[in-house]
């Protein structure tokens, strides 16, 4: 009876709060009030995939929703990324029978690493996607050690992981287990020898804490390491991007699958990979799997186009306090023939919580802006002022940069008629104050 | 001026490699040499051959790594403390020269013994906050981050008062420790930065120390900008 009641509580509460708009977290944590244990008393399907990391969690779930989707399978996963115990336990409540029977194929969870110990309390997926550990939020997640420790709690021993080789950290999970499916990325031309990123969070072995060495960095400490005194190395993968054409946007995964890309980041090729691995465990047809992730454009919004004047723009979306994030969508910008005027603002810090603290933009990489594909770099919002701190102290030529703490003020000043495409790297919490005031496409 | 960055490529949690950029910088405006050595584990240094030595912070696991390794300096530590140089220390780096850390399991470590000081680990909340602290020696405060998991009971000479934020542990309204020219505070990242009154009084200090050089902020003027958008931030917050 408390179950039947719970599922109807949580069902109507959803219902009400889509109706209102409302987040799809409360009537979850309602449910979770009236019956703690109510998710091990639901029958979940035969795949449960649950996906976290630092980075990609959100693209990676939705292209492995997309695929799954178009390929005929029935799919439950959290679309709207409410992503800890409470949106997730909305979301199987509000997609089960009343008898507590969750109608689909595949239940896909989007999880929150450092909360997936409590939400993986009471299920028990049978697939679990690592896709990478970096710094990011240190403000509240202290440092990815103790984030891999949190996510280290959340791992059944019956689960099968589906881990990033080329991650360091994330190589640690596949530690004395033995159901694991590694994916990677082999050398490709935009490796390089020397690590060129600000700080090194691969100098050290995560496992035995001797100096590591890596024969190839793709970006920042993911790569090919290997460390001479434990052994740890980066594992041979099953699933492999083979081949990288960044400029021409494919990839070719295990010699033979390739796969267009709309968005040409390095990024976005390992969401892409982790799809591609995901979707060929479930059983999809490689072939079938090539052709929806192709030319895939997200819709969650990460990546905008648009236009300001007689300007055409991207804004891509890069997580304030996540300097990987940022280098990889400075990268974007400087790689791209067409020449740009870069944006950057820091106006929030967070839209979840209050920090002023601004220490990451001392371990983002600003240096790639020196490349002569971009014309000008604007520092706009509240802490401009530390932008502009940060920028006095990195290669980019002086007078490419412009200070302009008004976000008003800033796009006023790039709505003018160069031929220059613009490029604007931001927050979810800032990106609104940019977007409303210009057109999106 | 030479400077010293130990353990400047385990001990960094986020940003703290600017703290030594920004002396080199302000030392070369004020028209001296700034030559910096930055060494880590295994590595020998001549301690008192430097005017100043800063640490950054770490992992709880990569601190135990380095205290191992940073035992051979105590003696030579403490004479350089002694001798009133300025030594910075930044997170849970200072937490090795006290008396003993306790890690999450129990088990403990033998700190440097050149303070008092216990300290203990836990691994159930990380302990974050923005922060604004006082000092005597200082006419402005200090804003900040502070990021560990850890309590630090008897600092005797505190270098800050807490204004708003965390202190040593959860019942102190104290903030890190002093003695001498030796500052050890939990603010983590690159405080230097974000404090340029507290980079030009650590400069005076070396100046003092060394040529007497007089030292140039006229360069400042973003950071003092940035820094009183951050005060104005927290105070706002704080008053809320």
């Amino acid at each position: 009876m408390r179950k039947l009641f719970t599922i109807i509580v949580c069902k109507i509460l959803k219902f009400v709060g889509g109706l209102i708009g409302k987040g799809s977290s409360l009537p979850g944590q309602i449910a979770l009030k009236i019956y703690p244990n109510i998710l091990g008393s639901i029958e979940l399907p035969k795949y449960i995939i649950a996906v976290t990391g630092s980075n990609g969690k959100t693209s990676t779930v939705e292209m492995i929703a997309h695929t799954l989707c178009a390929s005929g399978k029935n799919v439950v996963w959290n679309k709207e990324g409410s992503n800890q115990i409470e949106g997730v336990t909305t979301l199987i409540l509000s997609n089960s029978t009343l008898s507590g029977k969750v109608k689909c194929d595949i239940l896909l969870i989007e999880s929150d690493e450092r909360f997936a110990k409590y939400t993986f309390k009471y299920i028990t997926p049978t697939h679990y996607v690592i896709t990478n550990l970096y710094r990011d939020q240190l403000t509240r997640n202290g440092h990815p050690q103790w984030v891999y420790n949190a996510i280290k709690d959340s791992i059944h021993p019956e689960t099968h992981l589906i881990l990033n080789a080329d991650d360091p950290l994330v190589s640690c999970f596949g530690y004395k287990k033995d159901n694991i499916t590694w994916f990677g990325v082999d050398n490709i031309p935009t490796d390089t020898k020397e690590f060129d990123g600000v700080y090194n969070d691969g100098a050290y072995c995560p496992n035995c804490k001797s100096p590591m060495t890596y024969s190839n960095y793709h970006y920042d400490h993911i790569g090919m390491y290997e460390c001479a005194n434990c052994g740890h190395k980066r594992n041979d993968t099953e699933y492999t991007v083979t081949d990288a054409d960044l400029e021409k946007g494919e990839i070719t995964i295990n010699d033979k699958y390739k796969i267009t890309l709309s968005l040409k980041s390095l990024y976005n090729v390992y969401n892409i990979l982790a799809a591609f691995t995901v979707a060929s465990i479930v059983g999809v047809d490689k072939d079938e799997i090539c052709k929806h992730l192709s030319n895939y454009v997200l819709k969650n919004f990460r990546v905008v186009t648009f236009t300001l004047g007689n300007r055409k723009g991207t804004l891509v979306t890069s997580k304030h306090e996540n300097s990987i994030s940022y280098n990889q969508s400075l990268k974007l910008a400087a790689a791209d023939n067409e020449k740009s005027d870069v944006l950057i603002i820091v106006d929030a810090v967070s839209r979840k919580y209050f920090t002023s603290d601004v220490s990451w933009l001392w371990d983002i990489n600003f240096d790639i802006l020196k490349s002569e594909n971009v014309k000008n770099v604007i520092l706009a919002g509240t802490y401009c002022n530390d932008l502009a701190t940060r920028f006095s102290f990195s290669q980019v030529q002086k007078d490419k940069i412009k200070v302009i703490e008004s976000i008003e003020d800033a796009v006023n000043y790039l709505d003018n008629d160069s031929k220059e495409k613009i490029y604007v790297i931001t927050c979810f919490s800032d990106k609104g104050k940019f977007l409303d005031k210009v057109k999106v496409d | 001026m030479k400077i010293l960055h130990l353990y400047y490529d385990i001990m960094n949690l986020y940003g703290e490699y600017a703290n030594v950029s920004a002396l080199e910088r302000i030392i070369e405006n004020s028209g001296e040499n700034a030559e910096i050595d930055r060494l880590t584990l295994g590595d020998n240094a001549d301690i008192n051959s430097y005017d100043f030595i800063y640490i950054g912070s770490g992992t709880e696991d990569n601190q135990k790594l380095v205290l191992k390794d940073f035992a051979k300096y105590k003696e030579s530590l403490a004479q350089f403390i002694d001798s009133n140089k300025p030594v910075l220390f930044t997170g849970n780096s200072f937490e090795m020269l006290g008396s003993t850390i306790t890690d999450c399991d129990g088990n403990v470590y033998e700190g440097l013994g050149l303070f008092d000081f216990k300290v203990v680990e836990q691994n159930k909340r990380r302990v974050t906050a923005d922060i604004v602290y006082t000092a005597d020696f200082l006419e402005k405060p200090i804003v900040g981050f502070v990021n560990k998991c850890s309590e630090i009971e008897g600092i005797d000479k505190p270098l800050f008062q807490v204004k708003n934020g965390i202190g040593d542990n959860s019942h102190s309204k104290c903030e890190g420790i002093r003695s001498n020219n030796f500052f050890g505070t939990h603010v983590t990242g690159p405080v230097l930065i974000k404090n340029p009154h507290f980079l030009v009084y650590i400069s005076e200090l070396i100046s003092k120390n060394t040529s007497g050089f007089a030292v140039s902020d006229e360069h400042l003027q973003n950071e003092t900008a940035a820094y009183e958008v951050t005060l104005r931030e927290l105070t706002n917050r704080y008053a809320q």
